[in-house]
């Protein structure tokens, strides 16, 4: 409820700052901010878990292995993004 | 629309669906339940303890030695438990790893347990959506891969990490440096905000898409037949209540997996 209410008001500042008045764009900035911040950890883990497929189908025995390492890569990637739209929240 | 702006300008006593002020609510105390002198008992605190509660129950009622074939509901705890110590604590940590098996099942079924809240039908809150639980179980594990690095490798457990003997000599100080934040300031803020923000992010969505579907469709008398997106949102919402789930399991299975990798990290530095 609140984060339909945040993004309502986002939109209005966005609104106004595009007409001209720049004091309150700290929210559609920080919407925009987790936007670009997805960018990299979602070609991020297309590209571990990509690997990890290819890996697994190279070596099946490994698969273990590949798949639990998998996990730790999207974990470690995936954090960044996560604080992205943590501190989408906070500003 | 109308009708959920209209919720903005509610008191806090007597209205449950109440829009906040801004989003550092998140943050902040909540009106406690009842409070016995400094400790306040919200609904957070007593949600800890029934996690508690069942991860003891789970494991009393499971492992209690019954002949040599054990009951259905006893194999699925020992299967639990042989989990987490022959793939995690052994299989990530080497043969050492066994000191560190019931710390990790402990953390593993209490986040497990905590984070399953979220899907049950009358709690629907995961305790690690307030940061103070993450951030106390990161601390934890901080505290145990700090001490048993420097309890093994003495002071060359930092020595060699800030001044690294295989990088070529003009860029040891910056991998140093970087090695130095990444290991003591990086891992404990993004274990606990990993699992922090997961489950805000979550119950956020929740809350969102399965409260304004049933504020839609109950408000037909107002609206008429434009209610019927709220049946969208219900159906959209019931959908990530699936994906909650796996969601759950997975963030449990990465914290303790991440704590594993950690101390393994402790325990032989020179990998």
């Amino acid at each position: 409820m609140q984060a339909l209410l945040a993004v309502q008001t986002i939109l209005a500042q966005a609104a106004e700052g595009v007409s001209g008045n720049i004091d309150n764009l700290s929210g559609p900035l920080a919407l925009v901010g987790y936007g670009l911040a997805a960018i990299g950890p979602g070609i991020g883990i297309g590209i571990v878990a990509g690997n990890a497929i290819q890996a697994m189908a190279r070596q099946p025995e490994a698969a273990g292995v590949a798949r639990t390492t998998m996990f730790l890569g999207i974990a470690f990637t995936e954090a960044l993004a996560l604080l992205g739209f943590v501190l989408f929240f906070i500003a | 629309m109308e009708l959920i702006l209209a919720t903005s300008e509610c008191d806090t006593t007597g209205e449950v669906i109440c829009a906040p002020a801004d989003v550092l609510e998140l943050f902040e105390f909540k009106r406690a339940l009842f409070s016995i002198g400094p400790f306040h008992f919200t609904r957070t605190v007593f949600l800890i303890f029934l996690a508690m509660l069942v991860v003891l129950a789970l494991f009393y009622f499971g492992l209690r030695r019954q002949q040599l074939v054990p009951t259905k509901f006893g194999l699925m705890v020992e299967s639990l438990v042989q989990f987490v110590r022959n793939d995690i604590a052994l299989g990530i940590i080497g043969p050492e790893g066994a000191k560190y098996a019931p710390y990790l099942l402990t953390i593993f079924t209490f986040i497990l347990v905590g984070n399953l809240f979220e899907v049950t039908p009358f709690v629907n809150f995961p305790i690690n959506s307030r940061m103070a639980i993450p951030l106390f179980l990161s601390l934890v594990t901080y505290v145990i891969f700090v001490v048993v690095g420097f309890s093994k490798n003495g002071l060359r457990y930092v020595g060699d990490l800030v001044w690294p003997r295989s990088v070529p000599i003009g860029l040891r100080w910056l991998v140093g440096l970087i090695e130095f934040v990444s290991v003591f300031a990086l891992r404990p803020i993004t274990l606990a905000v990993r699992l922090f923000a997961n489950m805000v992010a979550g119950h956020l969505m929740l809350t969102l898409l399965l409260v304004s579907g049933w504020i839609f469709m109950s408000s037909v008398g107002d609206i008429g037949v434009r209610a019927g997106i709220g049946i969208l949102w219900f159906v959209f919402g019931l959908g990530i209540f699936v994906f909650e789930i796996v969601v759950a399991v997975l963030q449990a299975y990465i914290f303790t997996l991440l704590s594993a990798v950690y101390v393994q990290s402790s325990v032989h530095p020179e990998h």
